[in-house]
């Protein structure tokens, strides 16, 4: 990890940035409004290689590479050339006010301004070579990082002509290449950070060293929420290398030489938590709670509301019902949180942290240090895993307070217990989902009510008031494309003292389930096929329709199987793509084994196609994974599973033979692809398993029901 | 206690509680980082590395047990391992956390058995987790870098 400010020093001062704004706008940190900042995304250092500030988090998703085409294309630069960080915060790189990843905004979000800012720094360099070769800049064309005369031969490399352009104004309105000159996008080009990846060099947060730096351990309290009672540190003490132990926000951290002994003296920590009003609590409550709000209907919050749903089922010649649960999810990132940190002689306290949303973390940094937020600097490490998890910066106050008080650098960090214990989890939520029939089978109403914890209460800062609605709650099911005549959704707030967060894919994980498996059911009772129960009432949009085609054509639908194994299928709809997919299912030693998985996923149009198909088999394995047989269990008031012992993740040997994608090019707007290709997999592999059995899912995880 | 071993082919010494596991040893006294922590409980596989040959969870060796024995890490594993040049030319890693063991753990399996059957492959690579779910490229990376070597030694 190079600091950037090392990195300026490193080049000898020559690296000039194209525009001023950009070094302004990062090493101040302030919120610098403006269009001028629109090309704080671009410096080209005088050895021509290009340095793209990149908006997005690294954390596995390939945004990174997809920046670094979209500027090589536009700029007339080889991939080689371009070197992608992430950029400290500032208004150039905020989204809603705010910096961060998540809603797979990576790719389609910046795509736009991020060519935009290339095409401005091609035409800076450009104007720069008209001046040095005395000709007009339209005989000028980019090539491979120079700017070509051909008319006389002569050529300028970017180096030559940075100092120069770099005191210009950006062009307001440049001129964007046409496609026809893209020789990456669309593309299969090698991601740029997988070399060092399989070499062992990446440096992540954990990876960090400072000199003079120190290792702190966490201890934290099991259960959600609960504060420091009292501590005696002086069984921590007695281990060897053990320095100090330093109360934190929720427990105490025990500083170490080394990361080993900072773990033992941890575990050896003898500590006392407050009492809390949830200390009993476990999920067979929570469950209960849940359910009863379904019959809440005073408090239910409506979100939808089409046509007379009680005059529909009034009239109705048959009617469906079912009632579905889904569990807490942890995100489990492979890397457990670590932070490290230093304050400088300057007084600023740096922390290089794998952050998913840079502003929240400073601002946690600035209030848990008593420093002005100009005097924190977020230095954004390669993530191990992300997913939503550290979009929390619920980690951050307990390393500050730990590097504040020792004045030393510290590498902070949490045990796998930790981690996961601490909550942030994907909401549990349970729907009841009711159908209308008319006498020709025809579905002619849905209602659907959820009811659970809040997402927005637990994970916004500023909460969520009484009486608003969670739009998480009611994700994909609000603004479905399904129609079904009349058509009512509504929610039912179960507060819980479980954090959470949002967890990839968010609301659509929970809510894709649930109507998907609903639907399946529906088809059974109204003895219809579930793919033309789904064509039905998708029979007005060309686009829906299409992708759920694709994939029947695709993985064969109604063709026959092997005996022993039966089909399923899926569409959600999320982030703005449309997926679905088609599931393959046996049962192997009695539990639920997926051979092959197709996925249709409609993304408007592809940057990296190798990259679209890597992250719907990442989207495929991790919802499988969640789907077969993740769930935190609560127990006395706190998670009853925090490590990979009891928190079964998916296994090669478990995970499916074979994921088919056919990417969809239908020219809408340009979707999200980290996320979408995951809510329609539990789905798909639950309506397999229903059809391969007869028996409906109603609970997740899978393996919660016992198959044979 | 004073612990000797060969680590990447080099004689190295080192002061070490002998309790210690491996994994911080490498990592916070040796600065070797390319094995990482994931759960310290042998159940994730991120830590692996190899211990005279065999793959081993660094997080619970205790680094007592490796005096005198030979330690290689993704370090000394030399960049163009035909499981390296594999995972490059099937583009698997996503994050990254993981994939130094998935490496370690896949060049151990190919040391053992050349031409592993895709059952093997997916027997033998099951004790490291990926949580982005890069299943598919490993299996199919392994069974490449089998193929590579097997180049590699009829050349030679």
């Amino acid at each position: 990890m190079i600091d950037r400010r090392q990195f300026l020093a490193g080049s000898g001062g020559l690296l000039v940035a194209l525009t001023v704004p950009l070094h302004a706008a990062c090493s101040t940190q302030s919120r610098p409004a403006g269009p001028g900042n629109v090309t704080a995304y671009l410096g080209v250092g005088a050895d021509g290689t290009v340095t793209l500030y990149s908006p997005t988090t690294e954390m596995g998703q390939g945004t990174h590479t997809g920046h670094a085409v979209i500027v090589a294309d536009e700029l007339g630069v080889p991939i080689e050339r371009v070197r992608v960080e992430t950029a400290e915060p500032s208004d150039p790189f905020r989204r809603n006010g705010s910096m961060s990843s998540g809603g797979s905004w990576g790719v389609r979000g910046w795509h736009e301004p991020l060519r935009k800012a290339a095409a401005q720094a091609r035409e800076m360099l450009t104007a720069a070579a008209a001046q040095q070769l005395g000709v007009p800049a339209g005989e000028l064309a980019v090539e491979a990082a120079e700017v070509v005369h051909a008319a006389s031969g002569r050529r300028l490399a970017f180096a030559a002509l940075v100092a120069d352009a770099a005191t210009m104004t950006p062009p307001a309105e440049p001129r964007l290449l046409p496609a026809s000159s893209r020789r990456h996008v669309g593309h299969k080009v090698p991601r740029v950070d997988i070399p060092a990846k399989v070499r062992g060099e990446p440096v992540f947060a954990s990876d960090v060293v400072r000199p003079g730096m120190v290792y702190a351990c966490a201890r934290l309290s099991p259960v959600f929420g609960a504060e420091l009672e009292s501590m005696d540190p002086a069984p921590a003490l007695a281990i060897p290398g053990v320095q100090r132990v330093i109360p934190i926000p929720g427990g105490a951290a025990v500083v170490a030489g080394d990361s080993w002994s900072a773990i033992r003296g941890a575990e050896a920590l003898a500590i006392r938590f407050r009492a809390t009003a949830h200390d009993k609590l476990d999920s067979a409550t929570i469950s209960r709670q849940m359910r009863a709000g379904l019959d809440a209907d005073a408090r239910a919050i409506e979100a939808r509301n089409d046509g007379d749903v009680a005059a529909t089922f009034a009239a109705a010649a048959g009617t469906f019902e079912a009632v579905y649960e889904a569990p807490y999810l942890s995100h489990a990132p492979m890397e457990p949180w670590t932070c490290t940190l230093e304050l400088d002689a300057d007084g600023v306290l740096h922390l290089w942290a794998p952050s998913q949303a840079q502003d929240r973390f400073r601002d946690a940094a600035a209030q848990a240090s008593g420093l002005p937020p100009e005097r924190i600097r977020i230095h954004t490490t390669l993530l191990g895993g992300g997913f939503g998890r550290r979009l929390g910066s619920d980690g951050v106050p307990g390393a500050v307070r730990t590097a504040m008080e020792l004045q030393r650098p510290v590498k902070f960090f949490w045990r796998r217990e930790d981690e996961m214990a601490q909550g942030w989890y994907r909401p549990a939520q349970v729907a009841r989902l009711r159908a209308a029939r008319d006498a020709e089978g025809r579905v002619t109403a849905i209602s659907i009510r959820t009811a659970g914890p809040a997402l927005g209460a637990s994970f916004s800062p500023s909460g969520l008031p009484e009486g608003q609605l969670d739009g998480s709650s009611v994700q994909c099911l609000r603004d479905t494309r399904y129609r079904t005549g009349a058509y009512r959704v509504d929610w039912v707030r179960v507060d819980q003292p479980v954090p959470m967060a949002p967890w990839r894919a968010v609301g659509a994980t929970q809510n894709g389930y649930f109507l998907e498996c609903f639907l399946d059911e529906l088809a059974r009772a109204l003895a219809k096929d579930p793919w033309q129960l789904r064509r039905e009432l998708l029979a007005h949009d060309a686009r829906a329709l299409n992708v759920i085609d694709t994939v029947a054509k695709a993985a064969g639908w109604g063709t026959p199987l092997p005996a022993g194994r039966a089909r399923g299928m899926a569409y959600v709809e999320s982030y703005g793509s449309l997926c679905a997919e088609v599931a393959e299912v046996s049962l192997r030693n009695g539990r639920p084994f997926v051979h092959r998985v197709v996925c249709a996923l409609d993304c408007g149009s592809v940057v990296l196609p190798d990259g679209v198909r890597s992250q719907v088999e990442g989207g495929i394995v991790q919802g499988l994974s969640a789907a077969l047989r993740e769930q935190v269990r609560i127990a006395d008031g706190g998670a009853a599973d925090d490590n990979f012992d009891t928190y079964r993740l998916l296994r090669i040997a478990d995970s499916p033979e074979s994921i088919e994608t056919v990417i969809i090019e239908s020219g809408e707007a340009m979707g999200g692809v980290g996320e979408p290709p995951l809510p329609p997999i539990a789905p798909a592999v639950a309506n397999a398993l229903f059809a391969l059995t007869g028996k409906p899912v109603r609970r997740l995880p899978l393996s919660e029901t016992a198959w044979t | 206690m004073k612990i000797e071993c060969q680590i990447n082919g080099e004689a190295r010494s080192f002061e070490a509680d002998p309790e210690m596991p491996l994994l911080w040893a490498l990592r916070d006294l040796l600065g070797l980082p390319g094995a990482k922590y994931g759960c310290g409980i042998s159940a994730c596989g991120t830590c692996t590395v190899h211990l005279d040959g065999a793959p081993v969870r660094s997080c619970v060796v205790p680094v007592a047990t490796v005096a005198g024995k030979r330690i290689t890490t993704i370090e000394g594993l030399g960049g163009e391992h035909p499981v390296q040049q594999a995972w490059i030319e099937l583009q698997v890693p996503q994050c990254g956390y993981c994939q130094c063991g998935q490496v370690m753990q896949a060049a151990a399996l190919l040391a053992r058995n050349p031409s592993p059957s895709r059952e093997q492959v997916r027997e033998g690579m099951t004790g490291v987790l990926c949580r982005c779910g890069t299943y598919p490229r490993i299996e199919a990376a392994v069974l490449r870098a089998a193929e590579l070597s097997r180049a590699k030694e009829s050349q030679s």
